[in-house]
Formats: structure tokens, sequence, C-alpha cells
């Protein structure tokens, strides 16, 4: 397949790809209108004596706020002004992100005593950036249904209570307890586990119960089979030429480290590399997870067949393998698989996402057969984040259930919510003494318990997290404790041990005790322990050692997975920002969109899309985006919609774990279907994310909200068929040309024909290279021929002072999400809830574009972070009719909200599509709580409602009201701060002065943000690139952004 | 008048002006005042009758009446040397006070001293400070730049007296014209002219454009407050701290240099000074009694209170009352406290009470509640650090002469088009600065001679998102 001339062939969804009519009346329009405002919300309907009656009470009430005094503001300064604190200035600490087993070493941005941005620390990691949920975990600590009290259940009502009481009844249940029940998920906290075993000194009942939300038992079993250590290893995907995953979503949230990603993207650094050196990746799955949608080559398996694809490589590499039953075209795909990674050896890296020990350990067998260990990972210096055993809770309930438990406590975790046989714990609960939750908000477990003890945030702790062997990450309080009545988890362990100590004393005595006396670099503790605070942990040079001495391989071969012949499969995944719902009552994680099927507010069903040859797409049971279906899972039926998804292994079908809550927030209560109650358990008492029994029903209604932001802004465009004359989708019949020759070719403005993606395959590296010089040259002879002399009238314009920029590097880009939370944290983003975003109406300044390329049924996947391109030439500008939005003499496309009035002329006029409008009250600023849009669907409570939500804000950006268009800024705030350091310092601007939010949350460094004049700087380096090119630069807006080609080093042998 | 008396009336005029103008400079209460604030304030107290550092000064005429005028000169321009000479008083004011050695000021005039003694009469008997260079309280007394629109008024007048002259001439013209041709002019009368069409229309063009007027103007100053100088928890003295003793602005408001707020001191700061400066010139121990309340200072047994926060009310309020008594009793030099000391005591702890409690906090301990005099609009940001550390601009440009007022207004009107004209005019300061090198169009035409200077504007000063984002 030649495709030089197709090598900007994308397109966005099955609706693309038909003549969808809906689809075609909508992509003419900015705002999607066939969904009136008045037909949704009836409260705001009217007629002209309304009208007339609102103008007059506008007017008089206009006039009574002029009368009116000026109200008196006061301020409040300091008794004692804290030295490290200056009013307006900005406070960094360094601190971990803790939750369950997941780490990673942040700075927190406070402001006057508030946390309210979360950055990278780079002094710990190698990236600065962060994963979407520890961007959000911020908004945690403002939850305004934490518990502010313990809370003891009296007649199965719950009470406030205080310390003195519940520790009094806490140790009074422990005292008299025999055998006390600790379950908790991972904990990484070595100060933790000394105060646990305090605890265990004084009742010595007390016996620890692990697990983890989403399971790596197997894997862990499997390592303490073959390395003696149950522990899990760290990965250098840096250092991998070949890497085979198998189910493992490692870019997604598959063992979260922080650095997987930017180790994995290192490895494929075609900028710094043109010579051709780039990792090849392989992904053996049945769904499109977020890393299958990032690898080269997709080998599509059903979910059952895993085990066997694993087995059937390592019957291949290390011998021995026997028989495995695979359908023939996968086994010559895996067949090519096998042969590269053998050629590969110690450059090799094999990944299985496979909760099955033998299969675990089939892995082992290969990475040790391919000589991997050593190089692309690591069992010497073991990650330490996953420690849990689920088989542990079946013996806790029939424990429980025989009586011989008489007080369970529960820490931190939700396993009522995500423990499969949740039904069966709480049945067995009532048969414990006492339940006692040590809880941050209500969730279905502290809803089951008798007590409730309530724990501080994170980033109110001090703390300590192992994160692998050579790693220690400290955590210090960012903030006093907002509620007096919580207390943390050490604080409360000792204090029930008898033993009551101060968190930051016994985090102290355990650093000192070990971590300082493992080291000779300072000389003092308290120089220790200050340096380490201060730069966010201690790292030493090397980790202990293990040696494989894993058996033969043919023994583990009756012990994989069978593969199942059942019609229909479904796969149990987790998406990159929800988990297992750990952080479902987080609103900015709930309104990210999923990063592969850009579904938001919900689990989604993802259906397989199969391609009929001539120009259908067609959808599993012929079901579209938002049907409504019943799916089967045993005694379970859930209603979901459905989203068709692309890449996906036929007759198989997934379901996203962590939505249907129950007992939470009310913006996470029933938005989408819990699954865990449907995760079957093997007969080894581990999880496993699939199942072959299910059946999924033919439509049965619509989905009322269906919030998939997939085709909300996108640049599609009609065109005639020349042969017909039927009004078509230009998208389509390009797309589907290029394939089949069916319609003709290079439909003027679709996106195909417009340089909106561009592609190649390493391979054809330069050809492509040549192709984009033409179609840049050909867009650059277009815009010298205007009528208005651009080029002479701005001559001078940007010589000198700074011109900001921007570059976006699509091969560096995962489509992870974390820079689009970090984009509403830093810029007071609004959410809008799901209502809203089924409408259009989200207002995301930062959004990440999914196209696919390639194969129609299993195509690749190329992410385009879009955001305002800050056009020189703008088209937004010259439409506004009060000159609202302008530029500035340093390239930024200004928008000034207290002059809008609300025309949206200049998002009609956006080629981009990024300019949102505040079609409600979004941020409750407004005196009439009329237009304040709800979040959820069934829940009255705006975002901004609560004051305590609102101490997230960024004090430096204004918050927006109704009726105004708003849009990224380049985060003007940042620039203007970084050029006021520079001024002040009076030396010249450099590049770490300024950056925007979302390239410092990016852990693979995919956006580069800088002054296009500063030729010495990272920007203008990367500016130099020939794979560079303008988003639609032949409408000669003349953007700021500039995007690389997507470069991936696709196998071909594998399409055969 | 003929063009001769013109002429002279005139030159009469200037030769008044001239006679007028060398006036001989006579001892004045007005000069006395700039003499005790340069010289004498940092230790004798403003209002005459306290002692401080150095004794009350209402007395001192009096106290001095029986030895010779120049006696008392000299007092004041050497007081050690009379002390060394043995001249009575002054033996005796020695042991009184030393071993404080009153400063010497051999450069006072007799006339400045005379002026300065008028000065302590004026304010001892209450005459001095009615009207001018008293406390401005309320916004109504709010410094208000008045321009004088005399001008336009005689102007007016003028016309009016011109359009009338002329509308009789014309008249009368017509009157002739009539006569001439043998018909009879027909006098239109005032109610004629007052109900044409023309008078109507112009009426209503005039009412439209003045309404107007006064309605855009009405309705862009709303929320402006210019000249706002609210009463504040803490009689607090810019006059006295910053004029009078000259402390730089900088040394409480010490986030303007490095922040976007100048921050409102904390009470800590105050108690940099106020550990040592226990009894204040105007107002004793009324005001200073509210920072230690608030930081919970004992300055009688000079050490901070221990668990402060835990003490009750009326613990706290005898702590606070022995203080201003025993302030009182030093200050009138009685040996013991008498009632009225009493009472002012009671009025001071209700005023530290009405100060430093509100609604939901009932102690006085905590921070103080100021009242904000310069508000911006939420959707304005301003940097401090931007203009006083990278602009060098002096606080006064905007803030006014804060070290010469006594209650703080309002000094600028914060108004957009106030922001955009100094931007419009202030420069760059260009070589200073590493940073503006980027400019370098600018330093080239700079050096050229093309362009004389760089201002604000020229680097962007005016756009919209310099301020608002």
């Amino acid at each position: 397949m030649s495709s030089n001339n197709q090598n900007n062939r994308v397109w966005v969804g099955e609706k693309d790809l038909t003549r969808d009519q809906e689809f075609l009346n909508s992509v003419d329009k900015e705002f999607n209108d066939d969904i009136s405002l008045l037909e949704k919300a009836p409260e705001l309907s009217g007629n002209r004596r309304d009208f007339l009656k609102m103008l007059g009470f506008g007017v008089t009430a206009a006039t009574v706020a002029a009368g009116c005094d000026i109200p008196v503001n006061k301020a409040l300064p300091y008794v004692v002004k804290p030295s490290d604190i200056v009013p307006g200035v900005a406070t960094y600490y360094a601190t971990t992100y803790v939750a369950g087993g997941d780490v990673e070493p942040i700075l927190v941005k406070t402001r006057e005593g508030r946390p309210i941005k979360i950055e990278g620390n780079a002094v710990m990691k190698s990236s600065t950036g962060t994963s979407s949920r520890a961007q959000a975990s911020v908004l945690e600590l403002y939850n305004i249904k934490r518990y502010r009290t313990p809370q003891i259940k009296d007649g199965g009502v719950f009470a406030d209570s205080d310390w003195a009481t519940l520790d009094k009844r806490v140790k009074s249940a422990l005292n008299s307890a025999s055998s006390i029940k600790f379950v908790t998920n991972t904990i990484v906290s070595p100060s933790t586990e000394k105060a646990i075993a305090k605890l265990k000194a004084t009742y010595p009942g007390v016996d620890v119960l692990t697990y983890d939300p989403v399971s790596y038992a197997g894997m862990l079993d499997a390592n303490m089979v073959d390395f003696g250590k149950r522990a899990l290893p760290t990965y250098h995907f840096d250092k991998a030429e070949v890497i085979v995953s198998f189910d493992a979503d490692f870019l997604g949230s598959w063992l979260p480290s922080g650095s997987t990603s930017s180790d994995y993207i290192k490895g494929r650094d075609i900028f710094n590399s043109k010579s051709g050196k780039m990792s090849r990746h392989f992904q053996v799955e049945s769904h499109m997870s977020l890393t299958g949608s990032n690898a080269d080559n997709r080998v599509l398996v059903r979910p059952s067949q895993i085990g066997s694809a694993i087995a059937y490589v390592a019957g291949k590499i290390v011998g021995g393998g026997g028989n495995v039953q695979l359908p023939s075209d996968v086994k010559s795909k895996l067949d090519k698989v096998a042969n590269q990674l053998r050629a590969a050896g110690s450059r090799g890296l094999v990944v299985a996402g496979s909760n099955n020990d033998a299969e675990q350990q089939l892995v082992n067998a290969i990475n040790n057969a391919i000589g991997a260990y050593g190089t692309t990972l690591d069992m010497g210096d073991a990650n330490l984040t996953k420690k849990g055993d689920e088989a542990d809770l079946g013996s806790l309930i029939k424990q429980l259930n025989s009586k011989v438990v008489d007080v369970v406590i529960f820490n931190q975790c939700n396993p009522l919510y995500d423990y499969p046989s949740s039904g069966k714990l709480a049945e067995a609960l009532g048969k414990a003494k006492a339940v006692i939750s040590i809880g941050y908000a209500e969730n279905e477990t502290t809803n089951a318990s008798t007590h409730i003890a309530p724990v501080t945030h994170f980033l109110e702790n001090w703390g300590d997290a192992k994160a692998s062997e050579s790693k220690l990450y400290l955590q210090q309080p960012t903030i006093s404790k907002i509620f007096d009545g919580t207390r943390q988890l050490e604080e409360m362990l000792m204090s029930w041990a008898g033993s009551p100590m101060l968190a930051a004393d016994i985090v102290k005595e355990s650093i000192n005790g070990d971590a300082f006396a493992g080291q000779s670099k300072y000389l003092s503790s308290r120089l220790f322990w200050e340096n380490a605070l201060q730069q966010g942990g201690v790292s030493s040079s090397s980790g202990g050692s293990a040696v494989y001495s894993g058996s033969s391989i043919s023994s583990l071969m009756s012990r994989i997975t069978k593969p199942s012949n059942s019609s229909l499969e479904i796969k149990f995944f987790e998406t990159s920002h929800m988990g297992n719902g750990q952080s479902a009552d987080n609103p900015w994680l709930m309104e990210m969109p999923d990063p592969v099927a850009r579904t938001s507010w919900g689990n989604y069903l993802a259906v397989p899309v199969g391609f009929d040859g001539v120009r259908t797409m067609v959808g599993y049971n012929e079901l579209k985006d938002g049907d409504l279906v019943e799916v089967k899972l045993g005694d379970i039926t859930y209603t979901v919609p459905v989203v068709q998804q692309f890449g996906m292994q036929k007759d198989t079908v997934a379901l996203a774990l962590g939505y249907g809550r129950t007992n939470s927030s009310p913006l996470a209560n029933e938005v989408g279907v819990n699954v865990n109650p449907a995760l079957p358990i093997s007969s080894k008492g581990k999880i496993q994310y699939f199942r072959d029994d299910v059946t999924v029903s033919n439509k049965i209604g619509k989905e009322e909200n269906f919030s998939c932001v997939q085709y909300h802004h996108t640049y599609g465009v009609k065109a005639e068929d020349e042969a017909t004359g039927e009004t078509i989708n230009a998208d389509e019949a390009a797309a589907i040309t290029a394939t089949y020759g069916l319609v003709k070719q290079g439909y003027q403005g679709s996106i195909t024909d417009r340089s909106v993606i561009y592609t190649s395959t390493l391979k054809e590296l330069d050809g492509s290279i040549a192709h984009l010089k033409e179609k840049r040259d050909h867009a650059e002879h277009l815009n010298q021929n205007t009528i208005y002399p651009y080029d002479e009238f701005t001559a001078d314009k940007y010589s000198q002072g700074h011109h900001w920029g921007m570059h976006v590097d699509l091969n560096s880009c995962t489509g992870c999400g974390a820079c689009t939370v970090a984009c509403m944290a830093e810029n007071n983003v609004p959410v809008v809830g799901k209502r809203e975003v089924s409408r259009h109406h989200e207002m995301t300044w930062l959004r990440i574009d999914r196209y696919y390329y390639g194969d129609l049924e299993s195509p690749n996947v190329v992410y385009q972070p879009m955001m305002c391109q800050h056009c020189d030439n703008a088209p937004c500008e010259n439409v506004c009719p009060v000159n609202a939005t302008n530029h500035s003499s340093e390239g930024l496309n200004q928008m000034t909200y207290n002059r809008c009035v609300g025309t949206r002329y200049c998002a009609n006029n956006c080629p981009y599509k990024v300019r949102r409008f505040n079609w409600m009250d979004y941020t409750t600023a407004d005196l009439f709580p009329a237009n304040q849009p709800g979040l959820g669907i069934d829940t009255d409570v705006p975002f901004y409602a609560d004051d305590l939500t609102r101490m997230v804000l960024n004090p430096d950006v204004t918050v927006r009201v109704r009726g105004v268009i708003e849009k990224c800024s380049f985060c003007v705030q940042r620039i203007q701060e970084g050029k006021l350091t520079a001024k002040t310092e009076g030396r010249r601007l450099e590049d770490s002065d300024v950056t925007t939010a979302c390239a410092a949350a990016c852990n693979t460094n995919a956006i580069t943000f800088g002054d296009m004049n500063n030729k010495k700087g990272d920007l203008s380096k990367k500016l130099d690139s020939p794979l560079n090119y303008i988003a639609l630069e032949e409408i000669n807006v003349r953007s700021a952004v500039t995007y690389t080609m997507k470069v991936n080093n696709r196998d071909e042998s594998l399409d055969a | 008048m003929t063009l001769n008396q013109l002429k002279k009336s005139v030159l009469g005029l200037v030769l008044l002006l001239f006679a007028i103008g060398p006036i001989q400079a006579q001892p004045s209460a007005e000069a006395g005042n700039t003499v005790f604030r340069n010289y004498c304030a940092s230790c004798h107290a403003k209002n005459m009758k306290s002692n401080l550092t150095g004794p009350a000064l209402a007395k001192a005429e009096e106290n001095w009446a029986d030895y010779p005028r120049e006696d008392l000169y000299s007092w004041i321009r050497n007081s050690q040397g009379m002390i060394a000479a043995g001249h009575p008083r002054a033996v005796e004011l020695w042991n009184q006070y030393k071993p404080t050695v009153m400063t010497s000021f051999p450069n006072l005039t007799d006339d400045d001293i005379e002026s300065t003694l008028l000065y302590i009469a004026a304010v001892t008997d209450g005459t001095w400070g009615a009207g001018k260079g008293g406390p401005v309280v309320g916004s109504e007394n709010a410094v208000v730049e008045e321009k004088s629109n005399t001008v336009y008024y005689l102007l007016f007048g003028l016309l009016l007296v011109l359009a009338l002259i002329l509308s009789r001439v014309v008249n009368s013209l017509a009157k002739i014209n009539a006569a001439r041709d043998g018909k009879v002019y027909e006098e239109k009368s005032l109610r004629d002219t007052l109900t044409s069409r023309g008078f109507i229309t112009f009426a209503i063009f005039a009412a439209i454009v003045l309404l107007g007027y006064t309605t855009v103007n009405n309705a862009t100053n709303l929320g402006r407050q210019q000249g706002y100088a609210p009463e504040q928890p803490i009689k607090f003295s810019h006059e006295t701290h910053a004029g009078l003793h000259k402390i730089e602005c900088q040394y409480c408001h010490d986030g303007a240099r490095r922040s976007k707020h100048s921050v409102i001191p904390a009470a800590n700061t105050c108690m940099n000074c106020h550990t040592a400066i226990q009894y204040g010139s105007q107002y004793g121990s009324a005001e200073i009694a509210k920072i230690y309340a608030s930081v919970g200072y004992d300055p009688l047994e000079n050490k901070y209170i221990e668990n402060y926060e835990d003490l009750s009310d009326e613990e706290v309020e005898a702590i606070f009352k022995k203080y201003m008594s025993t302030m009182y009793v030093q200050a009138e030099g009685i040996d013991s406290i008498d009632a009225a000391g009493e009472r002012l005591a009671d009025e001071q702890w209700d005023g530290v009470v009405e100060s430093l409690t509100r609604p939901g906090k009932d102690k006085v301990y905590g921070p103080i509640e100021w009242v904000r005099i310069h508000n911006l609009p939420d959707h304005a940001y301003f940097n401090h650090a931007q203009h006083v550390t990278v602009g060098k601009v002096e606080c006064q440009q905007c803030h006014g002469a804060v070290e010469e007022m006594e209650v703080v207004a309002q000094h600028s009107p914060l108004s957009m088009g106030w922001c955009i004209n100094c931007h419009r005019q202030t420069e760059v300061q260009f070589s200073d600065n590493d940073y503006y090198n980027s400019y370098e169009k600018y330093h080239e035409e700079l050096a050229s001679g093309d362009r004389d200077k760089v201002t604000v504007a020229d680097i962007g000063g005016l756009e919209c998102q310099k301020c608002h984002y």
C-alpha cells in the first residue's frame, strides 16, 4: 500500500465513514442547536409578555443596584506572618500523591495557604509530568462530602460524635476481640506499617488483609515463585527495542508509576533519532486500550485467548510449549512477533496484564529467555506499589460467616464496591461485633460500618511512600487540617494502640531509623530530614537483587486460561482516569473523556465495528452510538448505552470498571453501572477481568444524555458525490476511496484533504517528509496569493520582544489526558455535568482529538491535543463586534471577558472549533440560581456552589460568568508571572521561566511552549524538524501552534 | 471706557500685585508647624499635653516666663551648653530628664522658634487644626481636585450678553428697515420666541445631550471611590509614621516589592517598634493597646502573654487596663490613678473591644480587620512588584502624599482610563534592565536617535491581557 498521497487520511469515528444524515447536518454548525435550549429546559421558556416583564425588572434592578452603596471590603492581615508565605505569591511544597498503591512524587502549588495545583516533581523522577488522577487529586481535598467528624451508628443511623467517644468505643471493641481483620489496599508507607505493628503489639488479634482495587495478585504470585519476592519488576521501556504487551495497559492505568510513559516515549523519539531507531510495540489484546491505540501493530484475540497467546510465544521462544489452541492467522502473526522478540534479545520486553499466575510465569520465562532481566526490566530494584491478594477477602467472608472474626477495620478501601462478592461480604459483615471504617468520604463500605473514623487528605498529611526498593518519597502537609474532626491514619492507629504520637514524629522517627542509617551523604539526621523533605524523598543507587529460578514451562501450560468457544465475550477494562472508581466522586475526572472512546460521565459498552467492503460500517447487532442495550452477565442484567469502537476483536464487547457508585457523592451515584459484581473469581481466588457467558440484547432504547464528545467540535464537511449528485460526507468519501477507489478523491475541505493530521510509517518517512514539504509549499503558495499583503503588514510586528508559540509532538502524545485536567485546574474551567456535555456544552479549553488512520477495521490511532492556535491572522478577531477578542504584540489571541457580549460570531468563525460559550451559569456567579445546571442527572448541585469547592480556584484567573466566550489563553497568567520574574531579576527571559499548565503536566514532554523569538530556546530547536506542520495551514490563519507528523513503526508483514 | 482708562487700570493692577508680592516673613503658626514636624515631633508629643521622650510643651513658655526670652532661644539651640553654664531652669529640667539629652538645633532662627511657640500655643488652646491639617473623616471631605469653573461662567455670561445685544441690534435694524419701507414692524413677544419651533427643537436637543452626558458620566463612575477614606479599626496615622518618622513605606508594606499585593502588615510588624514605643503622641495608649490586644503582648511586663488564646475576657481586660492606667499616671505625672484615669481606661478598653471583635469573633485576640480602601474589580489584575520593583514607580504617584494623610484616602480614581493614560506617558527603564534587551529594534532606534523614549504602551502596555485574564 503506497501511502504517500494518503498519509493524512484520518477519521474520527463511525459516523465519519458512513453517510449519516444527522452527522451531515451537524457538521456545518459550530453549536449543536438540534437540542434546543428551551426544549431541554422548559423553565426557561416564555412569551412576549414575559420578555417585557423581565426587561422592566432588569432595568429597575439595575437602577436600584446602581443606587446602592459600594460594599465595604475588609482585609485581614496575619497576626504573626509566617516567613515562607507572601500573600499573592505561590509557595510550592514537595510531597507525594498516594492513593492506594498509586504513588507519584509531586509539587503542590499553594496560594495563601491553599493548595490549588499539582505539578510533577522532576527532582524525584524522570519527567515533570503527572497522571490525570494525581492532577485531579487536589480537588478531592475540597470534597464537600468529606467526613468532618467521627460517626457512630446507632439504630442504623449515623450520628456525629467526637474522637474521645470514638476512641473509647474502638478501644473497648478491640480489647474484647480475639480476631481483628485490618482490611486495606496496598500500604506503601513504612511509617504506616510501623503504626500497624504497634497496633498488633497491643492487640495480638490484628491480622492485615491487603487487596488492590484492580488486582495484580497473579503477577505477584508468579514473581514469588520465580524470584522469591512478592513484588513487581521495575520497567525500563526506554531501553526496549521490541515491546510485546499482552493486554497490559501500561500507558494507561496498568502499574502507573509516572515514568512508564516518559520512558516509553524516550524509546520512540523520532525527533532526535531520525536515523530510524524507534522501538516497535506489539499489543496483543481484544479491546482498544490506550496502550493499544499507541501500538505499532495490534494482534486481536479474544479475551480468553490471551493466555494461549502468551503460551504460544513462550513456546516459540523458550521451547517446550506443546500444542496451543489459537486461530491460524493469529498464530502466524505471533510467529513474526516471536521472531522479532528473539532478535531483539535483551532489548526485548514482554509485559502482560493477565491475573493468572501461570501466564505471568510464562511471561517471566520469556523475559528470562531473551535476557531482558537487567536491561529492560529489573526485579532487583522491585516495584513495591502493589502487594494485594484478593483471595484474603474470600477467606474473610468465610471466617465472618463462621463467626470467628469480631472486628473488621477497613482502611480507606471500598471492598463493598470494588470486590466482586461485595454482596456476600456485606451480608457477612453483619456478623462482626464492630465494623470500623477509616474513611474520607461516604462510600459503600463506610455506609455499612458501625463506626467511621474520618481521615485526612494526603495533602494534609505527614507521610512516606516506598515506591520501589531504591525510592522512598516523603509527604508533608501543604495545608493545615481543614476540619479539626479529621485525623491522620497513623495518629489514629497509634492512639488506639495506646501510645499517641504526632504524625510528623512517626515519619521522622521512621526515616531517621532506616533511610538515614542507609546513607552517608548527610552527617546529621536533621540535615538529612530537611533535605529529603525539600526534595520530596530520597533515592538510593541500588535496590536488592533477585535471581530467576523459574521451572520449565511445560508444567505451566495446563494452568493457563482455556480459550472459550462461546459466541460472545466481554472484556472489563480500567480507564486511565477512573481506575476502579477510587476517584469517581471527582468531577474533573468524571468530565474528562475516556481518551479512546471519548465518552464521559459513565461507562459505555464498546462494541466492534465492521466494514462491509463497500461503503458501510456495520456495528455489532446493528447497534449505533447511544443505543441502550441490556447486557446479561450471569444473573445480573445491566442497561448500558453503546459506543461503537474501532479496533476491537469481533465477538467481543468491553465495559469499563469504576462507575455506578451507589453511596458516594451525588454526582457519581448511579452514573454508569458497576460491573465489579459481575467479575468472575478463578479457582485460585483471583479476579478475572473478562467473561465468556455474556449476551447483549438488541436496541431497547436511546440514551438521553449520550455524553460522548467524539463528534463535538469536529471539522467534518459535506461534499457532493459527482456521480450521483447526492450529499455525502467528504471525509467518508476520501477515506474509503483511498482503499477501494470507489468515489472521487480529494474533496476540498475534508479533513483528509486538509492538513489536520499527517502520518507516516518509519519505513516511508523520507517519502512522507517530501510529501509534507510539497503540501506545505502549496499551502504557502496559496497563502501568498492573497489580496491582503499580510507579510508586508506584519513584517515588523513580532520582530522584537516575545512571540509566543507552541509545539505539539504527536509522536510523544499518548493521549492520557493529564494536560486536560491540568488545564481545568489552572484556568478555573467549570465542570458542566452529564446533561450539558450531551448538549455539546463542555467547557474544556484543551481537548484531545482522537483520529483513526490505516486499516478500516483495525486502525492505528493518533491523538491531537487541540487548543486555541493563537493565529496571527485570526478569523475570530475580525468578526467580533465589540473587539472583545484581539491580538497582542506578543502574538497572543486575547479574550477579554468583560467586553464580550456573547454574539458567538468568533466561535462560528473559528476553523479549529476551540472557543467555548458559557451557555449556563456554570460557576454559580449569577444572583439567580435558575440558570445553574446541576452535575450528573439527578443532582441539583452545581460545581462551584460550595465555598469549599471554590477554594481550589486559581486566584490569578477570572471566573467567567454566563454569556461569554472563553478559550485557551496560552496560560497568560503564567506568561506574565514568568516575565515579571525575569524583569525583577533584570535578565533576559529564559525557557524555564514560562510554561503552560498542559506542557508542565505532560509526562512525555509532548508539548513545548516558548518564545519563538528566542532562537536558542527549546521551542526553536523543535521548530526545526522537517516533520513539522501547521494544522489547516492552507487557510492562512498563521497559527502559533506547530504539530509534528505522527510516525509509527508498523510492521506491515503482520497486515497480511 | 476709553483705551487710556484701560491702560491705566491694567498698570495699576500690575503695580498692586508687585506691592503685595514680597511680603516680609513674620512668625506664624503655620511655619511653626513645619519646624515642629521637622525637629521637635520625634521627642515631644503632638498634642503638647503628654510627656514622651521629652516633656509636654504646652507649658514651656509659661515655665520660662521668669527668664529672658533669649534664654529659651539658647536652651532650644544648645541645651547642654546652658546646663553646663548652670542656668537654674536648665539644671532643673536636666535633673528631671537625664540622661536623655535634647538634640541641639543651632540653625533655628529666632523667628523659627517664635513660630514654633505660636504653633504650640495654638495647639494647646485648640485653635489649631480646626479646618486645616486636622483628621479628614468620611468620604465627603475627600481630597478631590477642584477645577475652577469661573472662567467658563464668565465666558458663558459674556456670550449671553453678546447674544442679547446682537438680537437687539437685529431687532432695531429690522425696525429701521420696516420704517424705511413704510411698514409697521410687528415686534415678536418673548412668548412667541420661546414657543417657536426652532427654540423647542434646540431645547430638546440640549436636554438630550446634557442628560446623556450626565448619565454616561455617572454610569462610568459607578463603583469608583476616589477620595474614599473610611474609618479604620485603629486610628493609624500615616502622617506620624511615614511623614514624621520617615518610616519607609515598604518597611511595613513589604509585599509591594515582590508580590501583587502590597500587603497590609501583620500585627507583628507593628511590634518591631511598639515593643519599645508604648505610648502614642496622639492617642496615648488607646490605639497601641489594640495591637497588644491583637497579638497578646503585655507591655508592662515586656513579654508576650503565654496561652493568651485561653485567657478569659476578664483576665485580658485586667492586663490591658493596668497598662492604660499606668500610661495615664506616667503621662499626667501623678502618683496614682484617679477617677478620670479610670474612666479613660474604661473608654479605651471599650474601644479595643469594639475594634477587635465582630460577629463570630468574640475574643480580642486575632487578626485586625482593616477596611480595604483600594479596591480593584476582580477581573482586573494588578501587580505591585511590576510597578514598584521593575517600573520603579514611587508609591506616591498612585497613592498620593500618604505621608501627609492622617487618615488615608484613595488618591487616584483607579479607573481604567487612569491606568491607560499612565501607561501611555510612562517611559520604560529600558537601559537599566537586561530583560528589555529582546526589544532590539527599539534599542537601535534609541541609539540612532529615531526614537527618544519607549513608553509602556510601546511594549504592549495597552493590551487587554496585560491586566485582564
